[in-house]
């Protein structure tokens, strides 16, 4: 009965979105604002990769959203998991030495790896998410061949959290105070196109948003972790 | 003066995403001033929004983030409805803010002051955004702190009911996504005077199937008639301050967000209103004969809630300046009257112990004032006269009238009945509150000073308006032309 | 054939979006629903890419000479993508942080055997 209803409703679904789609073919030529943003992104907000020129240029509104989105992520689940009342931890497995060698000699090159992801947002694909994201896998090595009392400081990684969002948001407020008034206005100098110190704000902004993302995305293993043990 | 009348209106937004973002950090020095931060960031918050709303009513302020013209950058729309929604629920936040001074005590404190805030910086982004992808965002920020903030008790209910909410709001805003993606694929712009210009037809496949999709999405959050089954649940088991700004702003801003699709986007016409209507009177009539036979008073006022959602939906689906000005006004008056009755409820339940409507006898006599708030509550969302609810139903019966359709006043008759229905079930918890002697002699005492002043205040914007219904008329029929001439609003954006 | 070879990249995104939705609809396993969640923005997430495609063209990034902006794809939906990947994160990090409560509270992860609230 359940399956009858929940098919039928696909099938309206499907009919529907083709006939939307057959207005649409695939692969046809960019329309007015995308041909805008690959004709003129190189000179209006001085980024070889078109697209970080669009998340923190053109739409860097959405992307102040998407780190408050992952912010609020990181306090929902501590918030959810907060008042649980901690259980015995069970037995775990020591870590075998293969897994403490090659975390040792993985670590610091998997954060440098994060590292230049981050920093090279406006050059290359990649970013602050991404970058954040390569930085987090790193203590997920940690989490499982570290013991639990050398696990990352919380104080540290809310200071992280913090401070890289503020970041954004005061880099955003001193457009708005300086010259053309504008919310997020990119008031440093492009800079030579395609060399690392160019396309103003943004490699700041990505870096703030790397440290941020790796440190919550640690945090929300690290908080995940700590319940099922 | 006119410096605050200046200021832009993103700072409506970016300041307490800020605020949010600076609690963490202020908790790791005193723990003390954390509570009071929601409370500056939403005094701040009404104070611009109070100021500027009276700018926008000649002129909507367009905002371009980051100096590109729109339709390339993101744009605000500080519109007469977008400050309208943006001041409504910064001042309603400021109160509630207030509120849990002191009735957070329990839980991650912290915490609940971070989601509280994001909350309705989520929800002031979805009123004010001229974009529809950074609509969704912000509807995501609404959506997972509302999720959060369902499960902060973290009760064996609060856990069930944030699970249900959380299965629907995620295939909602899946649905909302795809909608978005097939709009983005045929018009290739995400800016929505911009789809508004491009968008002809509405009939049309190509667009139809994607504003059923939005429309759908969106309404799970809006809890239209058959998508709201997570409500109940969700709505009775947050802390009841969070009750309040879920059922009075949160659903709105759902709502709001549909009326948008519906008529600035796609700019419908003709018969698909009267498939809205007929949604809407169905609404009305499942909410309010759910809440018929409640014996939790949260879970009463959340199935009212769903009757309220109901008829601001019939009132927006007139479609005419009476119709939508009406809807504007019910969903202000349902905002406030919602609020006040779950904050008082919130004491009444805090102080005896149990929500079971029973358990309420004799409230009359022991927290007269908490008791007197719960009242004129009941009686504004009634639609009892000289209270807010009057007026705005007052102005919904007219234009229904003013149809001269004959279906429309059946269908008006099917809707007052819903109202007879609400006030049954009011006045029956009145009645204990105030006629039932209780056999518990302990005495429950007042709450504490900063609940008073909050519900105090409601129960004072609640009697003003409805004495002087005339001052914010002039705000909802500007407002209300904004939403139906949707020419105007693309000539606005795109200059 | 030629449906396919047009229609591929959407054929598969909706087929993922379709599977992920049944899932959601009939099964009452919590972590089964989760699952399907997960498909479900896999293929929403395809589907924008496959929305900004354009035939021939390549990465939108200038690092290379010869690069000219006719022969970029559209940018715009791999910058949505983006945003839709890191909110997907948090609503499954949600939904996970969830179970982990649902269970130690009704020792289930079955959605029919939990069910206290009701109309």
């Amino acid at each position: 009965m359940k399956k009858g209803v929940s098919i039928i409703l696909l099938l309206i679904l499907l009919w529907g979105v083709v006939a939307a789609l057959s207005e649409m073919p695939f692969g046809k030529a960019k329309l007015e604002v995308a041909g805008h943003y690959t004709d003129y992104g190189k000179e209006d907000t001085g980024a070889a990769n078109i697209v970080t020129s669009v998340v923190l240029g053109y739409r860097g509104f959405d992307t102040l959203g998407e780190v408050t989105v992952l912010f609020l992520a990181c306090i929902g689940l501590a918030v959810v998991l907060s008042t649980l009342k901690k259980q015995g931890c069970g037995a775990r497995q020591t870590p075998s030495l293969i897994l403490n060698t090659g975390f040792r000699f993985l670590f610091p090159l998997i954060l440098l790896f994060g590292t230049y992801v981050f920093m090279h947002g406006h050059l290359s694909p990649g970013g602050g998410f991404q970058g954040g994201a390569v930085i987090a896998s790193g203590f997920v090595l940690m989490y499982l061949s570290v013991p639990k009392i050398k696990r990352l400081n919380h104080f540290v990684s809310t200071l992280f959290e913090s401070v890289g969002g503020l970041i954004f948001l005061v880099i955003g407020l001193i457009g708005l105070k300086l010259g053309s008034q504008y919310f997020l206005n990119n008031f440093l100098p492009n800079g030579e196109f395609n060399t690392l110190l160019s396309a103003g704000i943004i490699p700041v902004i990505y870096i703030a948003i790397g440290f941020k993302v790796g440190s919550e995305l640690s945090k929300i293993i690290d908080v995940l972790l700590e319940e099922s043990e | 003066m006119n410096e605050i009348m200046n200021l832009n209106p993103v700072l409506l937004i970016a300041v307490p995403i800020g605020l949010a973002m600076l609690v963490p950090i202020l908790g790791l020095m005193s723990s003390k001033i954390v509570k009071w931060v929601p409370v500056v960031g939403f005094l701040f918050n009404s104070v611009v929004s109070l100021a500027v709303l009276p700018r926008v009513l000649n002129q909507p302020i367009i905002v371009k983030i980051a100096g590109f013209a729109p339709p390339f950058g993101i744009n605000l729309v500080a519109g007469p409805v977008g400050m309208f929604l943006a001041a409504l629920i910064a001042v309603s936040g400021f109160l509630v803010a207030v509120y849990s001074l002191d009735y957070i005590h329990e839980g991650a404190a912290e915490k609940y002051h971070i989601l509280f805030l994001l909350l309705l910086s989520g929800a002031t982004g979805v009123v004010l955004t001229g974009d529809i992808f950074n609509l969704f965002v912000f509807f995501e920020i609404l959506c997972i702190s509302s999720y959060a903030l369902v499960a902060y008790l973290g009760n064996r209910s609060g856990i069930e009911a944030a699970v249900k909410y959380l299965i629907q709001g995620a295939i909602g805003s899946s649905l909302l996504l795809i909608g978005i993606g097939l709009l983005y694929g045929q018009f290739g712009t995400l800016n929505m005077a911009d789809l508004a210009q491009n968008i002809t037809s509405f009939s049309e496949p190509s667009v139809f199937v994607p504003m059923i999709l939005m429309v759908t999405g969106l309404g799970i959050e809006a809890a239209i008639f058959p998508l709201n089954a997570w409500l109940p649940d969700a709505h009775s088991s947050a802390p009841s301050s969070i009750s309040a700004v879920l059922s009075g702003i949160a659903i709105e801003v759902g709502l709001y967000a549909v009326i948008r699709v519906v008529f600035t986007i796609c700019h419908v016409t003709g018969s698909f209103f009267v498939f809205l209507v007929a949604i809407a009177v169905v609404t009305v009539l499942i909410g309010e004969m759910s809440a018929f036979g409640q014996k939790n008073i949260k879970r009463m006022l959340a199935y009212s809630s769903i009757g309220q959602i109901g008829l601001i939906l019939f009132a927006f689906s007139l479609a005419t300046e009476f119709g939508v000005s009406g809807g504007l006004f019910q969903m202000l008056s349902h905002t406030l009257g919602k609020v006040l009755l779950f904050l008082s409820a919130g004491y009444m339940i805090y102080r005896t112990g149990s929500m079971e409507i029973s358990s309420f006898e004799g409230v009359g006599k022991k927290m007269p004032w908490t008791a007197l708030f719960f009242t004129i509550g009941t009686l504004s969302i009634i639609g009892l006269p000289p209270f807010a609810g009057f007026s705005s139903k007052f102005l919904i019966i007219k234009a229904a009238l003013a149809k001269g359709d004959l279906l429309y006043i059946l269908l008006m008759g099917i809707v007052l009945l819903g109202t007879v229905i609400e006030g049954t079930y009011f006045f029956r918890v009145v009645q204990v509150i105030y006629f039932k002697e209780s056999n518990n002699k302990t005495e429950p005492e007042g709450p504490p000073v900063s609940g008073l002043i909050s519900m105090s205040v409601f129960a004072i914007l609640v009697v003003l308006i409805g004495l002087f219904p005339n001052a914010i008329l002039k705000i909802l029929t500007t407002a209300a032309s904004e939403l139906l001439n949707n020419l105007e609003y693309i000539r606005s954006v795109l200059g | 054939m030629s449906f396919l070879q047009n229609y591929a990249y959407y054929t598969g995104a909706f087929g993922l979006i379709l599977i992920g939705l049944f899932i959601m609809m009939t099964k009452r396993n919590y972590i089964k629903i989760i699952i399907g969640l997960s498909i479900l923005e896999t293929g929403v997430n395809l589907f924008l890419i496959a929305v900004g495609y354009i035939s021939g063209g390549t990465a939108p990034i200038f690092s290379r000479s010869g690069i000219t902006a006719e022969k970029m794809v559209d940018p715009v939906p791999q910058a949505l993508v983006l945003t839709a990947i890191v909110i997907g994160v948090a609503v499954l990090g949600m939904a996970l942080a969830l179970a982990i409560r649902l269970h130690k509270h009704f020792g289930t992860l079955n959605l029919l055997e939990i069910r206290e609230q009701r109309w």
